[in-house]
């Protein structure tokens, strides 16, 4: 904390600072012309730094000149140009919503821009590169208008994200389905998803530029207003500032922004969070940056350097010819995370643990009455997708099965369809119950197993574990699963336990570690198995193909002893989840029981990837609805939880199994869909 | 609301349990055993075929779906069939092959309800999923490709397709058709003077604003062929251990010699594969390519499956003798 906690004792007087400013925004300069010119003497070709050097002096022969030119020249600008227009546009959107988590990626800018294209492609239209541009910046502002519309503008930190994430995981869903739903007009999405600043010529990067300008420059005018911004809406209003209109105009902007970049070169991940995160400390020291009018261009040049840096880097270390499989944007993830995580664990975090939610108490009828129509729901779903598959079956048919006397088709389809069901079932169930737990022990409305990155840390354990030990069986991949999950979670609760699990540096570190996990799933699948979609499919997409009963063991006995255990201390876990004293002034001493509930999570989590892959939203959605549904005792939250999430992971995997049968759509995918308008309906009802 | 909730599941469940009572098939009883085959897959796995050659199969792969339309057995069911139209026109489809979903998640329950005799699935495929479709039917487990030897792994696939189906006669009529027609190619070639000449294989494919390109180095069924045809393989980049391919940009291209000559196939069907009769018209890297401007740029016609049988590799020797005759 004594990094930021201490005021400087004596502020630097206007005329030092800004000698400082200018000294710094130097030194950036130099760093990005350095960066620069280190990534056009990088590349496939055999063009090093004395050809570049006769090719820009105009001595180079044609070959190497056109390398330099249609290639090299064009990458380094559209790296250039991505990076400082994320950096301006996440500096822009944590500036007018007063909110450090505001970024074009946890906005769903990115990911509503990607849906945009998607479904623009699906139509089987070919649009020309500014059209295209237009339909992702409809896309993207959409997607921003839906999030900070639900969060409230300036709202709290924990609702923008809870949108914004919620949003996120829904739209990359969706494309992600249109991809499997029309391959043919959507295939070059796919790669294009990864974010990559490779170029063909100068066209792109010509026709972004004006957009980008005009976002810049729009910025730069609106600067003062968005400075009064700062000092809160009421402050702002009274010095003349109409908030609603400076805060819509830059939130436009900043998707003009940051739309422009993801038509270029895709979704380029983290530089919008990033490069004014690194600014920040700076306007600490130096008072000038603490204008967006200095500080915008600062955030800017330090996007450009991530960006730059990440290619050079990339190109430095892996061979050129595997570099270019390596998409830029999982290089500025990885990199992005690291450094999310490191400077998460610095921060001053001021947001405590949050309110409880305020919930209506209910009933023991209601409950009763709740938890009968869940599980007949939940039979009646069971029934169905043991039925329903590509083959439709009857009731006879299982009769038989059971029985052991069912015919060869109907034997084989039951014993490769019953398992997944139970996969399907006993996962959900399993994050239903890891994010109750994890809610409670952290009091953290916002904590989940995927998005503090526990999911996302069993799916690289367990794809590290099959990389190298390809014949790795159920027992050892839920080791390998639980190993990473154990690693992340360790990693994830140790840096955000300072302060005691403050909200928003455990969903920062979280956040980072789960990114970090994925850019590094996508690597080694990448640099291992090259032509292997169904490996990352199933890690990356979650899915429950191929599982079979012996696969789905593991899960199947820590759900039960979790849920066990998780019964039998449910008092104590009322009591964790209520505030920081009443334990203590009942004379408890709650920290063991934590540490056993967080372990106990770990464990579901990763058990339940081995088993279905990365499932996203059930652990986050479940816990929430069953407390909006049953109230806060966890005698009773925990079986309506874990209901539900069985209920919301079976129905997601048999509509996933049929819909575009005999083609299949990843079990995790049809849960975003599913849960992404559900999440955001609560998210609304709980405004009021 | 709550109500409704509640008539709703009641009304489903007893609409369930009314509705779908009875059976879609009868109880088991055992069928006969006739005269079996036992056979070694890719996997070193042991595979018995009860009743003698395999009527009924079902291919999870493109290469292995061609071979056995060559062989003359009309598959069963094929993944992406859509698919296999498009790419792989040499060797059609002659029937009405039931699609079984996608070449990397085919579905178990269409494959089940086909009832195979023989499923031919490769390693590519999840080692779960291959475990379950053992319980559907006997599973031959094909390595789909082996770059230290593409020509041997893909005629030792199609000999064991052969012996799994009963038509070893066609299998060797094939292979030496394919001999013959590698041997022909050469001579052709030496013929218009271009033994040992500089050659380089390649698709692409364009996303966005980027080309990608992907080379067939010596490791590649077509490079394989490329090296019996008398030509040079001019690739530098190393390729994967199974295919044999490589990654790389249009930079790299200018990593090939000036004399070199360039030969690709595309796909009309798909506009991403088309990058070198699109975009790169345009890209002063490509145009200044030597052997771009020296007119050494072959487009080879569609539907010739790259990491096909030997049908597809005839017709790629054809027209590859017929490009560079020119």
């Amino acid at each position: 904390m004594a990094v930021t906690a201490t005021a400087p004792a004596t502020r630097p007087s206007a005329a030092a600072s800004r000698t400082g400013a200018v000294a710094v925004t130097a030194a950036l300069l130099l760093l990005v012309a350095a960066l620069a010119v280190v990534d056009i003497t990088q590349g496939t070709a055999a063009v090093g730094a004395p050809e570049v050097w006769k090719a820009l002096t105009g001595r180079a022969d044609t070959a190497d000149s056109s390398v330099v030119i249609a290639s090299r020249l064009p990458r380094m600008t559209a790296a250039l140009l991505v990076g400082s227009v994320l950096g301006m546009a996440g500096a822009a959107l944590q500036a007018v919503s007063r909110n450090v988590l505001a970024s074009p990626d946890t906005l769903a800018v990115n990911a509503g821009s990607y849906a945009a294209l998607g479904i623009a492609a699906a139509t089987g239209v070919t649009l020309p590169f500014l059209a295209s541009s237009g339909v992702a910046f409809a896309g993207g502002l959409l997607a921003a208008a839906v999030v900070l519309g639900l969060s409230g503008l300036g709202a709290g930190t924990v609702r923008l994200v809870l949108a914004g994430s919620a949003l996120t995981l829904g739209l990359t869903a969706v494309t992600e389905g249109m991809l499997q739903l029309f391959p043919q007009e959507t295939e070059g999405l796919y790669k294009w998803n990864q974010g990559s600043v490779a170029q063909n010529g100068f066209d792109g990067v010509l026709q972004m530029l004006p957009v980008a300008v005009v976002g810049l420059v729009g910025l730069l005018l609106l600067a003062r207003k968005v400075d009064a911004l700062a000092l809160g809406d009421d402050a702002a209003r009274g010095v003349g500032v109409p908030v609603r209109s400076t805060r819509l105009t830059a939130v436009v902007l900043a998707a003009l922004l940051s739309t422009s970049a993801v038509t270029l070169a895709g979704p380029i991940g983290f530089v919008g969070l990033c490069a004014p995160a690194l600014v920040r400390p700076l306007a600490r020291r130096i008072r000038a940056f603490t204008r967006s009018r200095a500080s915008l261009p600062v955030a800017g040049l330090t996007g450009a350097a991530l960006v730059l840096g990440s290619d050079v880097l990339l190109r430095a270390v892996v061979p050129s010819d595997v570099a270019v499989a390596v998409p830029t944007g999982v290089v500025t993830s990885l990199l992005g995370a690291l450094f999310l995580v490191v400077m998460a664990a610095r921060v001053r975090d001021t947001a405590g643990a949050a309110q409880p939610d305020r919930l209506r108490i209910r009933s023991r009828r209601v409950f009763l009455g709740t938890t009968v129509v869940l599980v007949a729901a939940l039979a009646g779903l069971v029934v169905a997708a043991v039925l329903i598959g590509d083959s439709k079956l009857l009731m006879g048919d299982v009769v038989n099965w059971t029985q052991g006397r069912a015919g060869q088709t109907v034997s084989f389809v039951l014993d490769t369809r019953v398992p997944r069901v139970l996969a399907a079932l006993c996962a959900g169930a399993a994050l239903a119950l890891a994010g109750t737990l994890v809610q409670a022990v952290t009091r953290n409305p916002l904590a989940e197993p995927g998005v503090l990155g526990v999911t996302n840390g069993a799916a690289l354990g367990a794809v590290l574990l099959v990389t190298t030990v390809p014949t790795a069986g159920s027992w050892t991949i839920a080791g390998g699963a639980f190993a990473g999950a154990a690693a992340s979670a360790v990693l994830v609760f140790g840096l955000a336990a300072r302060g005691g699990f403050g909200q928003n540096r455990l969903v920062l570190v979280g956040f980072g570690v789960a990114t970090g996990a994925t850019a590094v799933i996508s690597m080694l699948i990448i640099l291992t198995d090259p032509f292997n979609a169904t490996k990352a499919l199933t890690w990356l997409g979650g899915s429950t193909y191929g599982r079979t009963l012996p696969d789905v063991v593991p899960l199947a006995l820590v759900l039960a002893a979790g849920l066990t255990v998780a019964v039998a201390r449910r008092t104590e876990l009322d009591l964790v989840s209520l505030d920081e004293d009443t334990p203590r002034l009942l004379g408890l001493n709650l920290s063991g029981g934590r540490f056993g509930f967080l372990v106990l999570s770990v464990l579901l989590s990763a058990t339940a990837v081995a088993a279905a892959g990365t499932i996203g939203f059930v652990g986050l959605v479940a816990p929430h609805a069953a407390r909006a549904l049953v109230g806060r005792q966890h005698v009773r939250v925990i079986p309506v939880a874990v209901l539900l999430g069985a209920l919301l992971v079976c129905a997601a995997d048999l509509v996933g199994r049929t819909v575009i049968a005999p083609a299949q759509l990843g079990a995790g995918l049809m849960t975003a869909v599913i849960g992404t308008p559900y999440f955001l309906y609560l998210l609304v009802r709980s405004r009021r | 609301m709550r109500r409704h909730l509640i008539t709703a599941a009641a009304a489903t469940a007893a609409a369930l349990a009314l509705s779908s009572c009875g059976t879609t098939e009868p109880a088991a009883d055992d069928a006969k055993s006739a005269d079996s085959i036992t056979l070694t897959d890719g996997t070193g796995a042991k595979v018995t075929l009860k009743n003698g050659p395999a009527k009924k199969v079902v291919g999870t792969e493109w290469n292995a779906v061609e071979s056995l339309i060559s062989l003359g057995v009309a598959p069963t069911g094929v993944a992406d069939v859509k698919g296999y139209k498009a790419w792989d026109s040499a060797v059609p489809l002659k029937n009405d092959a039931k699609d079984i979903g996608t070449r990397g998640e085919p579905s178990m329950d269409t494959i089940a309800s086909l009832k195979p005799d023989l499923i031919i699935a490769t390693t590519d495929l999840p080692a779960a999923a291959v475990k379950q479709m053992r319980k559907i039917a006997p599973v031959l487990n094909l390595r789909p490709a082996d770059a230290a030897d593409p020509i041997g792994q893909m005629t030792k696939n199609l000999d064991l397709l052969a012996e799994a189906t009963g038509t070893t006669e066609q299998a060797a009529k094939l292979k030496k058709g394919f001999e013959a027609k590698l041997a022909e190619g050469r001579k052709a070639l030496a013929a218009a003077g271009k033994d040992g000449a500089k050659y380089a294989f390649a698709d692409g494919y364009v996303t966005g604003n980027q080309t990608s390109i992907r080379p067939y180095t010596d490791g590649s069924l077509i490079g394989a062929v490329n090296e019996k045809l008398g030509l040079k393989n001019d690739w530098k980049v190393k390729g994967d251990k199974a295919y044999g391919l490589g990654t790389t940009d249009v930079e790299g291209l200018t990593k090939l010699d000036e004399d070199v000559h360039f030969a690709y196939i595309g796909n009309k069907d798909d506009k991403g594969s088309n990058p070198f009769t699109g975009v790169l018209k345009k890209d002063k890297v490509w145009t200044s390519l030597p052997f771009v401007k020296k007119g050494n740029v072959h487009r080879l016609p569609d539907g010739i499956w790259m990491f096909g049988g030997t049908e597809s590799m005839n017709q790629y020797v054809d027209s590859v003798v017929k490009a560079l005759k020119k």
